[in-house]
């Protein structure tokens, strides 16, 4: 029976047929596309090739740089923005008084949509708003929070980490449910102090857990500031606070430059592209320690 | 066994297939299929334009009974990001709502001339400047848009000035915002620059008190001297009124919409340069202040020889795609909502300063009054006549000057560098 034969060797094809080709035609071909939109003109050049234009022309635009500079400082601040939750999720691993409120607190804001939190955050720290009022009664002058160029993105990157460590914090803490107690306890018994125990118990205990929240922290870090970045400052003050995204968005949306945002899409890709690839191989290496 | 799982494998394709193809198709739909208008904008949904709406499909539906219009209304923040694609892609609606200026100049490639359809119109409506490109005109008005500067006249009768007579000269004003800081504790001009539009109010609003006449209509024909020194004191001015305290605390950190319209309609401004339509305007203004209380006032002569007028241009207008199956009908559309009993609707519900002059305005309050009767002497705002490009720059750069991180000199070159490029 040939025929049969033929259909049974066809048959995984078949079977992986509509995966494969909703990936191939949903993703890859617009992806080609895009890239090879990118190599056309805008406007006047509309559809004409132009080879690297846009990409030059991205090179020498202050904006995309800052856009680019601003991605490393975020993968620069990284460190901070794990460390905060799993700062706080150790104290509520040794219960300290309250941790059962806050442990459902520090969730509450991940529940939140960046533009609610955005919105909460333009009235805290508006130039007269309260966080200048709390410095004023403490004696130190008003910070313009969003307005100074210097402080800006640090304020939107606090506000990020705020709004979303809640998630880190959860995974820290069923991190924790795995770490061998008799080991914490036996370095209490030595005499080991809390810096001790974390550094030296804690963290080599938790590496899997914290290699993971770095990964979701910097996938969030780099791809869900927009919301926020479009409410709180609408990438000023002086340009300040462009990061890719928004860039793109602009050149798209508000100077009617498709082309050249295609091309500041396909940077983006590949900064992603080398990111998401570092941090496979991460997590291949972790999966590998045990 | 085998044999069924081919075929339900087969089958599971083949939808995944069909799947595909009815989502590509249903892009399709708005390409003006016979009997059919479909329109793009961002007000049609909203609950004050559906009169206006429905007036204008009723003209319509006098003059091409058998077509039917579709209105699609979208969020206002995405729109010239839809359309964008939708231009791309060369199907789209048949007629579109656009903002008068760069956004409609940049996408004329797209949209069809009407001045062959809209000739009855000319006199009637006014601000068609703005839809207009190298001579060609590519939308018919609906409102006007501009920026008066208004002023709280509370204020100034508590400061002990005369709510009638406000400052006609430059020094006279900054004398009269000292008398009211001491008097009432108001700062002189609610300023919002975080999304950059402050510049872009101050520079239209207070350009005609500072450029000569001729700089002027030479700025708006597009011959521009950047080097000439008004166009420098302008900026200057800008940086002066930001260093002076004459604005509010934080400007560069205060959101143009609203929170800079807050400041002025809680009479901790007396002076705010303002809009004419759709939002932070003489409406709204009222409604906090009471309409005998909004005053608005013309740019005070800062260099002599200045005949300060009031900046305005069409604000939003319908245009047509050049993908329309039937331009004639499709400018029809465009004539009706467009006509003196649809725009009236407008005005009275959505609070907008419509194009057509001659419509009565005279029961809605003095600024009103004042600012229809000012769009006679009236130009085109200095800041449409930029390229978006070189306002979004201008916006950075002003946020530098309030930060004092580049000196007037430097960003006006910047400025003339980007504006001779584009």
């Amino acid at each position: 029976m040939p025929g049969g034969r033929r259909a049974e060797r066809l048959a995984p094809y078949v079977l992986v047929a509509p995966a494969v080709l909703i990936i191939v035609v949903l993703r890859l071909w617009p992806l080609l596309l895009g890239v090879n939109f990118s190599f056309t003109g805008d406007g006047a050049r509309n559809g004409i090739a132009v080879g690297l234009d846009n990409y030059r022309e991205l090179l020498d635009d202050p904006l995309f740089r800052t856009a680019l500079r601003n991605v490393g400082l975020l993968v620069l601040l990284l460190p901070v923005a794990v460390a905060i939750p799993g700062l706080l999720a150790t104290f509520i691993y040794f219960r300290v008084p309250g941790h059962r409120l806050f442990r459902g607190v520090y969730f509450f804001p991940a529940v939140l949509s960046p533009v609610i939190v955005g919105a909460i955050f333009n009235l805290l720290l508006a130039f007269d708003g309260p966080a200048n009022a709390v410095l004023g009664g403490l004696g130190i002058g008003p910070i313009d929070w969003l307005g100074d160029p210097d402080v800006a993105i640090f304020a939107v990157v606090g506000v990020h980490v705020w709004a979303t460590f809640g998630m880190g914090l959860v995974v820290f803490l069923a991190g924790f449910a795995t770490l061998d107690s008799a080991l914490v306890d036996a370095a209490r018994v030595d005499g080991a102090s809390l810096a001790q125990t974390i550094w030296h118990v804690i963290v080599p205990g938790l590496s899997r857990t914290i290699q993971f929240v770095f990964v979701t922290t910097m996938i969030g870090l780099l791809t869900s500031m927009f919301g926020l970045l479009y409410i709180m400052t609408s990438g000023g003050p002086e340009g300040s606070t462009y990061l890719p995204e928004y860039y793109i968005w602009i050149q798209q949306g508000q100077m009617n430059r498709p082309a050249l945002a295609s091309a500041a899409s396909t940077a983006l890709f590949l900064i992603m592209l080398v990111v998401g690839l570092l941090q496979v191989s991460l997590l291949r290496r972790a999966g590998r320690e045990d | 066994m085998k044999q069924r799982a081919l075929w339900t494998a087969a089958l599971i394709a083949a939808l995944a297939l069909a799947g595909c193809g009815s989502a590509s198709d249903s892009n399709s739909s708005s390409g003006a299929s016979d009997g059919k208008l479909v329109v793009w904008d961002w007000k049609s949904g909203d609950a004050t334009a559906a009169s206006y709406i429905e007036k204008a499909k009723a003209d319509f539906a006098k003059k091409h009974p058998g077509v039917k219009v579709e209105f699609v209304a979208q969020p206002f923040e995405q729109y010239y990001t839809l359309l964008g694609a939708a231009i791309q892609s060369g199907k789209g609606p048949d007629v579109m709502l656009f903002n008068g200026g760069g956004q409609i100049r940049d996408r004329v490639d797209a949209l069809l001339p009407l001045d062959q359809y809209v000739g009855d119109d000319k006199q009637r409506l006014a601000g068609w400047d703005a839809f207009t490109k190298d001579g060609k005109t590519y939308a018919a008005p609906v409102t006007l848009q501009g920026h008066p500067i208004y002023y709280n006249k509370s204020l100034y009768k508590k400061a002990g000035l005369d709510p009638e007579r406000p400052a006609a000269n430059w020094n006279e004003f900054v004398a009269n915002c000292a008398t009211i800081a001491t008097k009432t504790g108001a700062k002189c001009f609610a300023q919002g620059n975080k999304e950059g539009i402050g510049i872009q109010f101050f520079l239209s609003g207070l350009g005609s008190g500072v450029l000569t006449p001729q700089e002027y209509d030479d700025w708006i024909a597009g011959k521009r001297n950047w080097a000439s020194p008004n166009v420098k004191r302008v900026f200057a001015l800008w940086k002066e009124v930001n260093d002076k305290g004459l604005n509010n605390d934080g400007a560069n950190s205060t959101a143009m919409f609203n929170d800079a319209f807050a400041v002025f309609q809680s009479a901790k401004a007396a002076h705010v340069i303002g809009l004419m339509s759709d939002i932070g305007h003489w409406k709204d203004f009222a409604e906090f202040l009471n309409a005998e209380n909004v005053g608005v006032m013309t740019s005070p002569v800062v260099t002599a020889g200045a005949t300060p007028s009031l900046p305005y241009d069409g604000g939003i207008g319908y245009a047509v795609a050049k993908w329309t199956k039937d331009p004639k009908v499709a400018a029809d559309l465009v004539r009706s909502l467009t006509s003196t009993e649809a725009l009236k609707a407008f005005y009275a519900d959505a609070g907008a300063i419509a194009a057509d002059t001659t419509i009565d305005v005279s029961s809605a309050g003095p600024a009103v009054a004042t600012i229809v009767s000012e769009t006679k002497d009236g130009k085109p705002a200095l800041h449409v006549a930029l390229s978006s490009k070189t306002v979004e720059l201008m916006g950075r750069l002003s946020q530098q000057l309030l930060s004092g991180s580049v000196t007037v000199d430097k960003a006006v070159e910047e400025l003339a560098k980007s504006d001779q490029a584009s």
